[in-house]
């Protein structure tokens, strides 16, 4: 008898937990004091985020219920979306040491909280300065509740802090020590997993590291229809291990090399670029490398990935800029932040490495390639588009 | 090989994350995007547009109010009348939310020393509310100190008083408000009171005659649900459940009336009914009651149910908010059983109010953990008082029963 209900329990409990990831808390409400969240992560001198408030206590702050029917919908929260947004940039200020950071609010989602349905809404600010240590003034809610909480969260290089604010005013959280070597190992583990740029050109070069063209050498768009293995297909499976990892190997020393080259000339101040040209072409290297998997233009990713390497270590020059460098020690904040973004690196093709390997005969995998190329690819040139005009 | 290969890769990854530390970046609670039709919040269709006007958000209005000269009483008054209906709304719905509302609409006043008599009044009734009795009380004796004959706030002074375990002041000022607004109301008032020195049975029969005479209105109301606190002390809970559903037939969403009653019917082993009576009910300490219920009956919903109130009861803590210690000492009884964490609850809310429940809710805590010792207080504070409660004793009988 106990035999068989433990399995029924684990099933009945499993069934519940699945039920509750679907439904959340459900639509009721329960009845508590007012919060709001803040929820950053600071990436040297741009803090990414959200804010979220419940929608009830932006009901009454703003009025959004439009048909005064005593139901607010998600219609009528998204018809009030710019003033949302702009309630948001005049409540929740952010300051940085050098001065205030310029907040911009973004798309709305809701949040199922204990208290009810919270509107979140995505933040982005862009400081004069190192955000960390970074300044939250923080005014939301308080005149219609002064019983409202706002619970603020960092998350940052050197970890994470938090506060409580019970009345309109600021506090300054800083999320650790970032000045030390460990601190600048931190900072590169932390950028290059919260970068997703750099990310995607890392998967792009890997992802085909398990295959290799098989015939003619000639642009084999027209056979994205004979994938999974009609004939002619260009990519086949590779049979050792030892080959995927030396091409693997190629590929990540040969983009470590040339980022570590440019990130030390631009730390160094011996060559400097503008921002925005090297935002832009980061994104139009992760499209390139992208595209080269749908089109066969280089096999020799190892050299894709050293010429458009090299751009990427000017992306990383101004994130390690945003954490402040120090006066003395550069050359050990440098190596510190270097070795932080190769063991980013190093976890990301830990991860890939033996999935892909294991998956390299399935026709999935192949399918994958394709439709995550062309996925890497539109995003990158939509990146190069936003950060070329906006 | 490849298995190899996955190791040092777990490996590679669990180091980094553990060198990031608790860092994310975005917290545990994933957002979505809901159906336009979906309601996100019941609201109050009156706010805003309707009471204050389009132009003005409630953000205008306040100690800085820059929209323009207005009549000083005029903006009293309309602050008064905003936070009462506020004040009414919490008490109506169990919700203390709207209590954070009324402090806002009585915000130029709020921090004054010697505010108007009626912002003294609400502003010790919101604090009350919000468990903040202490201060409650300054306010509530620097009224009555120059209004000896405030009912309202005499009323209010014994329910704080009682909480802070200041007997003789609540009872001398339910006898006060007896005087001056009539027996039935005196009555009530100390009715948390009678179960002290055996005079529950006759608080309860004289309550039952003066009902009797004047059936009508919300003092009956109320004296019937303190009737019923009677009747269960009295160990006769067909009579308490008479009464509270004589009262409930009056005011169905009474939440004070509802919570009395389904802690009847949990204790009668009627967890079912109390399913099915607190269904839609929103206020916390109904729905704590509806989540023990749920696990008595072994139904599925009961995790959900549960999980809410941790996120409650977690997010008051990340608040830093005592107000619902009562309600976690329950959970951790009832909900998720954690005798430890249940005790360290109990003990926090009896250095905060001692109502009967308080009592009750030590006792049945220090019984879980095995540790009569933690029941202490609660156990002087029976005797000290001559409390005869047929729910006490029953609670005490299973502490030292269990020792």
């Amino acid at each position: 008898m106990t035999a068989g209900r433990a399995p029924r329990t684990l099933i009945a409990a499993l069934a519940i937990a699945a039920l509750v990831a679907v439904i959340g808390v459900g639509p009721a409400a329960a009845h508590t004091l007012s919060d709001g969240y803040v929820d950053l992560a600071i990436d040297g001198r741009t803090v990414t985020g959200r804010v979220d408030l419940a929608a009830r206590d932006l009901h009454d702050a703003l009025g959004l219920d439009g048909d005064r029917d005593g139901r607010l919908r998600w219609r009528e929260v998204e018809a009030g979306a710019d003033r949302i947004r702009g309630y948001v940039v005049d409540h929740v200020g952010l300051r940085s040491r050098a001065g205030a950071c310029v907040v911009t609010a973004g798309a709305l989602a809701a949040i199922d909280r204990a208290d009810g349905v919270h509107v979140a809404v995505a933040v982005t600010a862009r400081c004069p300065g190192p955000a960390d240590p970074l300044t939250i003034d923080y005014r939301a809610i308080f005149a219609i509740d002064a019983r409202h909480s706002g619970l603020i969260h960092v998350h940052g290089a050197g970890g994470s802090a938090a506060a409580v604010v019970r009345g309109p005013g600021s506090i300054t959280l800083a999320t650790g020590d970032g000045t030390g070597v460990a601190g600048f190992v931190r900072a590169g583990v932390w950028h290059i997993w919260i970068g997703f740029d750099h990310v995607c050109f890392l998967l792009a070069l890997l992802l085909p590291a398990v295959l290799y063209r098989g015939g003619a050498r000639a642009p084999d768009l027209g056979r994205l229809g004979g994938l999974g293995g009609a004939a002619g297909a260009a990519w086949q499976p590779r049979e050792r291990l030892t080959d995927v990892v030396r091409e693997v190997l190629g590929v990540v020393t040969a983009f470590t090399l040339a980022h570590s080259i440019t990130l030390a000339l631009a730390a160094l101040g011996w060559v400097q670029l503008p921002g925005r040209l090297i935002e832009v072409t980061i994104a139009l290297s992760v499209a390139a490398a992208a595209l080269n998997n749908l089109v066969r233009g280089v096999d020799a990713r190892w050299a894709v990935a050293f010429v458009l390497g090299l751009v990427h270590g000017f992306g990383f020059s101004s994130a390690l800029a945003g954490l402040g460098l120090p006066g003395r020690g550069l050359v050990a904040a440098l190596l510190g932040f270097n070795l932080g973004v190769e063991l980013g690196q190093a976890a990301i093709v830990a991860v890939f490495l033996p999935l892909a390997f294991a998956l390299r005969r399935t026709r999935l995998y192949r399918v994958f390639l394709v439709v995550a190329s062309l996925a890497m690819a539109g995003l990158a040139l939509h990146w190069a588009f936003q950060r070329a005009f906006a | 090989m490849v298995f190899a290969l996955g190791a040092v890769g777990l490996a590679v990854v669990l180091t980094t994350a553990a060198m990031l530390g608790p860092s994310r970046a975005v917290g545990p609670v994933q957002t979505r995007s809901p159906a336009p039709d979906e309601v996100v919040a019941k609201v109050d269709p009156v706010r805003t547009v309707d009471a204050v006007g389009p132009a003005r958000t409630v953000d205008a209005v306040g100690p800085s109010d820059a929209v323009g000269p207005i009549d000083a009483d005029a903006a009293l008054a309309a602050a008064l009348t905003a936070a009462r209906r506020h004040v009414e709304a919490s008490r109506r719905q169990g919700d203390p939310r709207f209590l954070g509302r009324a402090q806002a609409a009585l915000a130029p006043w709020w921090d004054a020393a010697a505010p108007p008599d009626e912002v003294l009044l609400l502003r010790a009734t919101i604090r009350q509310g919000l468990h903040d009795f202490a201060a409650a009380r300054v306010d509530l004796d620097a009224l009555i100190g120059h209004r000896p004959d405030d009912v309202q706030a005499l009323l209010t002074r014994a329910v704080v008083a009682t909480v802070q375990g200041d007997l003789a002041r609540a009872t001398a000022d339910c006898a006060r408000v007896g005087a001056l607004a009539g027996e039935l109301l005196g009555l009530t008032c100390a009715a948390p009171l009678a179960s002290r020195d055996g005079g529950a049975r006759a608080a309860f029969d004289r309550l039952g005659a003066l009902t009797a005479a004047a059936p009508r209105g919300p003092v009956a109301v109320w004296a019937t649900t303190a009737r019923a606190e009677l009747a269960r002390a009295l160990d006769d809970d067909r009579a308490a459940e008479r009464l509270l559903r004589a009262a409930l037939a009056v005011t169905p969403d009474d939440p004070y009336a509802l919570a009395v009653l389904a802690d009847l019917l949990l204790d009668g082993g009627r967890p079912d009914e109390v399913d099915a009576m607190l269904r839609d009910a929103q206020a916390e300490t109904l729905v704590l009651r509806r989540a023990i219920a749920l696990r008595r009956l072994g139904k599925p919903e009961a995790a959900a149910l549960a999980a809410r109130l941790r996120g409650e009861i977690d997010a008051s803590a990340a608040r830093g908010d005592d107000t619902h210690l009562r309600e976690r000492a329950r959970y951790f009884l009832d909900v998720a059983p954690d005798a430890a964490m249940a005790v360290a609850a109990a003990r926090g809310n009896w250095n905060l109010q001692r109502e009967a429940i308080d009592v009750r809710t030590l006792l049945e805590a220090a019984a879980a953990a095995h540790d009569p010792a933690a029941a202490a207080p609660a156990l002087i504070w029976i005797d000290a008082g001559g409390i005869d409660d047929a729910v006490l004793t029953r609670a005490r009988a299973r502490l030292e029963g269990g020792r």
